[in-house]
């Protein structure tokens, strides 16, 4: 079983974390155009690659950003959402 | 029968000669010793014939051994498909061989082995497919298919499931193995070591060939082993599959044991593969290693007189230990044209056995019913193949081959590992591995004994410091000097049964057929012929398969590759993988009390909730109709505690929920409650609840039952995300709550509460804290189910006495409990829809009537711009209130039947029930807009395809004014 | 016996031809090229032979025929689907599935079982009759069963499920059918090859190149192809084919597992499915039970197999069959499903002139292999979207008019 490295609780079994998805940056509601909206919220980039991804460790609900290779499935790195740096 | 087979005491047997065990064959008595295996016993008795193959019916006995082959696969009792190989006999066992028809030595099926020229490689794709026929023909396959039985009495078999960590697991003990957890465990490291067999020492064991130094070097490591206060030697268990981030699945016959590595060694060796030729597949052919196992193991005599077949080193050694142990060993039979003559070739020519170099045997020659050997039929090979001018027999009553082996990397594929094929030892060996995973020896391509342990601890020691124990130590591992793989071990015949799967009867033709018609790599031969996809998963079969294909399309293995090792390495019981089971359950702090009052519960995601609550002499609806009339007229009472119960605090608190919820929220008053809808950014309806002030900063707000999680989940990552200045709590586990409902409720509640209830001081849609029963409570005075009431949230602790409390009150009152069907019929008599049931996954709030809480003049909210857009659009389907006539008396219309118009399916029913207030059947539909205006009717077909009648009809069917749940009686 | 079988006899050697023709580099042009020889592409080549008449026609495949999820499903073949679109277009797939035996003479093992979708939940139950009644709108058979039924057909299940999910009523489909998954590419793979498609194994597709908005060629691992129509059928690759052309979609990866039994002689022959244990359950013509569970949690373009998913499926399937404690399971794999925001295809036309997409296939591609493969010939040569999957199109999300299926989708499959 995979182990995820939980910026706050530390490595742990995949079990016990949510995966909601590829971070998407929200374009501006007023200034993009219906098909720009439309490709925001149901478009996705499909193909394999080094994403950024939130998921959630549920016993201590810690959301937080996965760099993850989604062809190999390895994790670059783990971090609280705006602590990349 | 008795052990006429047996051998005299050998040193290190693993059977115990003073415990008898009596158990049954095919109806027939037999005796072995504790420590046996089935197949060993029955060898030992004489009994060659174990079992029928899977698509001839052909007899097979003993040939692996070692669990690499199904020949002998038992029916006992409940159990199906035991491999007899290496299953330990005990006491009263009742055997049967699995897929014959009539036992064992009759099997009629039998004569399919005659009709084998009818039946060439995927024969069935080719005939039986007559549209009319193929259902019949297809129970004739199931039946003539499958293996053992299921007794469809078996009880579930409920077994624990264990977990273990350590720094280096190693699998495989033998020598390599053994080698290799002493070198990791001197430096440090935690080990556990792994090894299928009753007991460790893998080949050390039996592979003897007349060195029994070999033997005492391999019982020198295992004491050092045993005792090595680091090393946990664990054996009868087999690794089953690797999984990422070195989890591995180890199984007994018991249970599952879950271990989590740090770092892991493949030390799990080689299959030893067969030679294809002519009957093969006859009980008296076996592998050199099986021969082996059988003398040094089960101290069994595996035949009298023995031709032996081999291509390297390891068969003249079987050959000593057949001699040794007083079997005559007519010939030795040597694939190779020329070689360099070992220690033990050296020794058998001295004590002159007859011996044959460039030779092959091209035919087993069966005794008379084919259930054993007689001879075997030998010629000069030369190029792979045989002269068959040069062809003599010579009489014996087993043949014994050693010819090569192929990895047990199975694990290693599963980890990832790159394997190249290595002309030198003729085999695929590991040639890139990921991190943290190791091999040695056979499966490393490492075969002479004294280089297994230097290859075991350059493993080892590298494993150790892979996981920071030590520095990995520098150990030469010598170059193999021959391989001990033949390249073409298979021999050509013109009338076939030259077995290369034995699970799936493949012969050697099957295959040029295959390629033949195009199944020309790897992948398409596999699936074409089914190879290696019977039981033992090509453990004896994959290699050939691959020699043969890389012959025909002239390519070299290499080029040819692999197919991919998948999980399991042997089979799995679904009892082991399955273990207890676990059923999470969530009960209300109320539970027992709605238990004790004849709840019937019903699952609502995780919780138990009452679905009604059961009256002696009262069927399901007439006690339904009465917890609604005592709302309707008196009191009730419910628990509603499974709702999501959440709390946002901090200066951006209401600027959140005006993020999330459709509705405004900014403008809420303290003290007061407004409902609530959240639309997914798609704009479609994903939950609703109630939203509360409590403070400028402060609001306590519901979620639906199914939908706590997942929301309050949510709302965490947007917070996470937007960095606002509020803070969330989910309290719906901490909380309980009850909703008291009904006209006489304000009355109930004044006995308990000290609270201002009047009208004035506690309006519709207020929240108030104060103490109920002396527990401190939050009151919201809402109108769910359209009657005066109050739902209260205490925390979890507090809710049976509240409850208690409350259910004392109320007694005067005749208070009564009501379940969540009550309260479905309820909210429907007031139009309030219940997300997930009267919308789906695309309906917007518009559609369900819940536009008038969608503020689209926020500046924001999750699903504000794409209702923009589909605001544009021509509306789909809107949600309707609809009335039966009243004089309606067929049968009524269920949830999910359509609207037909114009033939056409223009609806469905989302919602529907019997009010008896309203002496009507009421329902919500999800129509065509073209239906949903006022008073139009339109008709829903029924189940009996009939058509009903249903009237639109504003909502609130009951009390459209809303007075009772606002206004003062 | 069949006399078919005789000549295996009779003939001194094996006299079966070849299935596929093997051809030694690719040709400089073809009419259409078709990326992917799963079942999918090598239907809609096979369609655009026979229907069309277009035989300048090139598979290219990356691996081997049938090597992708064609031959990692669990073969279930069904139309008891939600929408009329829906239900119009996977019945229109089981007829054709039913002739396709005798059509390649080929025997696919199709093999009609009826199928049963256990319900758990009075909400289970519900959406069940809305699918019963769209079914029988559109004439096919589907009918909501109670328990008395159900304990009739299935008298060896457990219908307290262990005590922790009581079945109160299944949906009954009796079209329901398993089929012998590889040899369904094969026959569409025969089909195409004797009609003069070229199918060109281990040919991996490196480019596509777009001339002023409409596909003018394909860079391969092999060479270049000019060609002026493209159809991608690469159900668990699509987003890296379209990539290459800039066509966004909603389309995202999960893994999708599987596992199977040892043999046993025959217990089971309806196939079984439970919404809210998420497993399903079927018995091969080889006496195999072919057990599957939902889909992975989260995105991986890769085929590993986790344990977990064998643990949570055998303690359902013990559930539902307690019996099965001592049956053990020899194999687990994994597919990459193509996954799509309404748990429908992508079918048709795209923004760039000449490229098809049939993608999107989810968990329920099998199924659909005869009817996307008709229907995407039919709109590759006529440049006009198939009626059938007039509702399938990618820019149905640009539109909001996401199909029905998403309104009530419990377990695919």
């Amino acid at each position: 079983m995979k182990i995820i490295n939980c910026p706050i609780n530390g490595p742990r079994p995949v079990s016990e974390f949510f995966y909601w998805g590829q971070m998407r940056v929200m374009p501006d509601p007023v200034a993009s155009s219906d098909d720009e909206w439309a490709d925001y919220v149901f478009n996705c980039n499909g193909a394999p690659g080094v994403k950024r991804e939130w998921w959630c460790h549920t016993p201590s609900n810690t959301w937080f950003i996965i760099e993850r290779d989604t062809e190999k499935d390895q994790i670059v790195r783990t971090y609280l959402y705006g602590e990349e740096e | 029968m008795s052990n006429n087979h047996r051998l005299p005491r050998l040193p290190g047997e693993w059977i115990d000669r003073a415990h008898s065990i009596e158990f049954e064959f095919e109806g027939k008595h037999f005796q072995g010793f504790a420590g046996d295996t089935i197949s060993s016993a029955l060898w030992a008795s004489g009994q060659r014939v174990l079992g029928r193959s899977f698509k001839y019916h052909r007899p097979r006995g003993i040939f692996s051994l070692a669990n690499h082959d199904v020949n002998g696969m038992m029916q006992w009792g409940q159990k199906l498909n035991v491999r007899a190989d290496v299953t330990l006999l005990e006491m009263g066992m009742q055997l049967s061989a699995v897929n014959t028809f009539g036992g064992l030595n009759k099997d009629p099926a039998k004569v399919l082995n005659h009709l084998s020229r009818f039946l060439p490689v995927g024969f069935y794709y080719k005939a039986f497919h007559g549209k009319r026929l193929f259902p019949r023909w297809e129970r004739v396959f199931r039946t003539l298919a499958g293996l053992g039985k299921v007794n469809l009495s078996t009880p579930r078999l409920l077994t624990p499931k264990d977990y273990a960590f350590c720094a280096v697991l190693i699998v495989g003990a033998g020598p390599s193995g053994l080698a290799a957890a002493l070198a990791a465990a001197d430096q440090g490291a935690d080990v556990v070591i792994v090894d299928e067999n009753a007991q460790a020492g893998g080949s050390g064991g039996y592979q003897i060939g007349g060195e029994l130094a070999k033997r005492e070097a391999t019982e020198a490591l295992l004491v050092r082993v045993i005792a090595h206060p680091r090393i946990r030697l664990l054996t009868g268990i087999y690794a089953a599959g690797y999984y990422t981030d070195h989890w591995i699945a180890l199984v007994d016959d018991k249970k599952m044991t879950k271990l989590r590595a740090e770092a892991v060694v493949i030390a799990a060796g080689s299959f030893e593969q067969p030679a294809v030729f002519r009957n093969n597949d006859l009980p008296g052919v076996v592998l050199g290693s099986a021969a082996q196992r059988l003398i040094y193991r089960y101290a069994v005599r595996p035949m009298q007189r023995a031709v032996v077949l081999c291509a390297n080193a390891d068969g003249y050694r079987v050959a000593l230990d057949l001699i040794v142990h007083g079997v005559m060993v007519a010939a030795i039979v040597d694939l190779r044209a020329h070689h360099q003559p070992c220690d033990a070739e050296v020794e058998l020519a001295a004590k002159g056995v007859e011996m044959h170099t460039g030779t092959c045997i091209v035919e087993a020659l069966p005794t008379p019913g084919c259930s054993g050997v007689a001879g075997a039929r030998i010629a000069a090979f030369a190029n792979g193949v045989a002269d068959a001018a040069t062809a003599r027999d010579i009489p014996c009553d087993g043949i014994v081959m050693s010819v090569g082996w192929a990895p047990a990397a199975n694990l290693l594929y599963q980890a990832g590992t790159h394997m190249r094929y290595d002309d030198l030892v003729e085999q695929f060996v590991p040639d890139a591995l990921p991190p943290g995973v190791f091999a040695c020896g056979r499966v490393n391509g490492v075969y002479d004994f004294k280089a297994r342990l230097l290859d075991g601890e350059r493993a080892g020691s590298a494993a150790a410091a892979h996981v920071g124990f030590g520095e990995k130590r520098s150990v030469s591992v010598p170059v193999e000097l021959e391989s001990s793989s033949f390249p073409w071990p298979i021999v050509a015949h013109p009338q076939g049964k030259n077995f290369v799967d034995f699970d799936e009867d493949l012969q050697l033709k099957d295959f040029e057929n295959a390629v033949q018609e195009g199944f020309d790599n790897i992948e398409l031969l596999k699936r074409f012929t089914t190879n290696g996809m019977g039981p033992s998963q090509g453990k004896h079969s994959n290699m050939n398969a691959l020699r043969i294909l890389a012959r025909l399309v002239d390519k070299h293995p290499r080029e040819v590759g692999t197919t991919t090792a998948r999980p399991f390495f042997h089979p799995v019981p679904m009892a082991l993988l399955a273990g207890r089971g676990f059923h999470p359950v969530r009960r209300t702090p109320m539970h027992l009390r709605h238990a004790a009052m004849g709840a019937y519960f019903m699952s609502a995601g995780d919780w138990q909730r009452p679905e009604y609550y059961a009256r002696q002499h009262k069927d399901r609806l007439e006690c339904i109709r009465e917890e609604v009339d005592m709302v309707r007229h008196g009191v009730g009472i419910i628990d509603v505690g499974t709702l999501g119960k959440l709390e946002i605090i901090g200066p951006q608190a209401a600027e959140f929920l005006e993020r999330v919820y459709v509705s405004r929220y900014a403008n809420l008053k303290i003290g007061m409650t407004r409902y609530a809808v959240m639309c997914d950014e798609t704009g479609v309806v994903v939950d609703d609840g109630v939203v509360a002030r409590l403070a400028e900063d402060h609001f306590y707000f519901t979620t639906t039952t199914s939908g706590a999680t997942a929301i309050y989940r949510e709302l965490s990552r947007l917070n996470t995300q937007w960095q606002m200045a509020c803070g969330i709590i989910n309290h719906t586990g901490a909380f309980a709550a009850i909703n008291l409902a009904g006209p006489q409720s304000r009355k109930v509640l004044a006995r308990v509460t000290t609270l201002d209830l009047s009208a004035a001081a506690f309006p519709y849609l207020a929240i108030r804290e104060g103490k109920v029963a002396g527990i401190p409570a939050r009151l919201m005075r809402v109108g769910f189910v359209g009657e005066w009431g109050y739902e209260i949230h205490v925390p979890a602790e507090d809710g049976v006495a509240l409850w208690d409390a409350l259910v004392a009150a109320g007694s005067p009152f005749g208070i009564r409990p009501f379940g969540v069907e009550a309260q479905r019929l309820l909210r429907l008599e007031k139009g309030h829809v219940i997300i997930g049931q009267d919308t789906d996954g695309l309906t917007t709030p518009f559609e369900a009537g819940l536009g008038w809480a969608v503020k689209m003049d926020k500046p924001f909210f999750i699903g504000q711009r794409s209702l923009q857009i589909v605001d544009k659009q021509p509306q789909r389907q809107r949600l309707v209130g609809f009335r039966l006539d009243q004089a309606h008396g067929g049968p009524a219309p269920q949830e999910c039947h359509l609207v037909i118009h114009d033939g056409a399916i223009s609806g469905r029913i989302t919602s529907i029930g019997w009010s008896h207030i309203l002496c009507a059947y009421i329902g919500l539909a999800m129509v065509t807009p073209e239906l949903a205006k006022p008073d139009q009717t339109f008709e829903i077909r029924i189940t009996d395809g009939s058509l009903v009648v249903a009237r639109v009809t504003p909502t609130p069917f009951y009390d459209p004014e809303q007075r009772q749940q606002k206004e003062e009686a | 016996m069949p006399w078919r079988l005789l000549r295996f006899v009779t003939s001194g050697k094996h006299p079966e031809p070849q299935m596929f023709t093997h051809h030694d580099g690719l040709k400089k042009v073809y009419d259409a090229v078709i990326i992917g020889a799963g079942g999918h592409g090598l239907a809609a080549a096979y369609y655009l032979a026979r229907d069309h008449g277009m035989t300048n026609v090139c598979v290219l495949e990356k691996g081997y025929i049938g090597g992708g999820n064609t031959g990692r499903n669990t073969t279930i073949i069904r139309s008891n689907y939600i929408t009329p679109e829906g239900v119009q277009f996977y019945d229109t797939s089981v007829k054709l599935w039913q002739d396709l035996s005798q059509d390649f003479d080929l025997n696919l093992f199709y093999a009609t079982r009826g199928h049963y979708t256990l319900a758990h939940t009075d909400a289970a139950l519900r959406t069940m009759r809305w699918r019963a009644e769209v079914n029988k709108h559109c004439g096919v058979e589907s009918e909501v069963v109670g328990p008395e039924e159900l304990r009739r057909e299935i008298p060896m299940m457990d219908m307290s499920c262990g005590g922790h999910a009581p079945i109160i009523g299944a949906l009954y489909h009796a079209p329901g059918a398993i089929a012998r998954h590889d040899a369904v590419a094969w026959g569409y793979g025969r089909g195409a090859d004797q009609r003069g498609v070229q199918i060109h194994q281990q040919t991996e597709v490196l480019g596509i190149e777009v001339t002023a908005g409409r596909v003018s060629g394909v860079r391969t691992s092999r060479g270049f192809i000019a060609t002026s129509k493209v159809l991608c059928a690469v159900a668990g690759s699509t987003p890296r084919i379209l990539d290459m052309i800039g066509v966004r979609s909603p389309i995202y990866i999960h893994p999708l597992q599987a596992m199977v039994s040892e043999p046993m002689k025959p217990w089971l022959d309806p196939i079984l499915v439970s919404g809210s244990l998420h497993v399903y359950i079927s018995q091969s013509a080889r006496g195999e039970l072919v057990l599957g569970a939902s889909l992975d949690p989260y995105e991986l373009h890769s085929t590993r197999s986790t344990l977990d998913f064998t643990e949570g499926l055998a303690a359902h399937m013990l559930e539902l069959f307690p019996f099965l404690s001592h049956v053990k399971i020899v194999r687990q794999w994994a597919g990459m499903a193509d996954m799509t925001p309404d748990f429908a295809p992508i079918m048709g036309k795209t923004p760039i002139e000449g490229f098809y997409l049939d993608a999107g296939w989810g968990t329920w591609g099998f199924k659909a292999t005869p009817v996307s493969g008709k229907t995407m010939a039919h709109t590759m040569v006529t440049d006009t979207p198939h009626p059938l999957i007039t509702g399938f199109s990618l820019d149905r999300f640009r539109n909001y008019a996401l199909t029905g299926e998403k309104g009530a989708a419990s377990v695919g499959h």
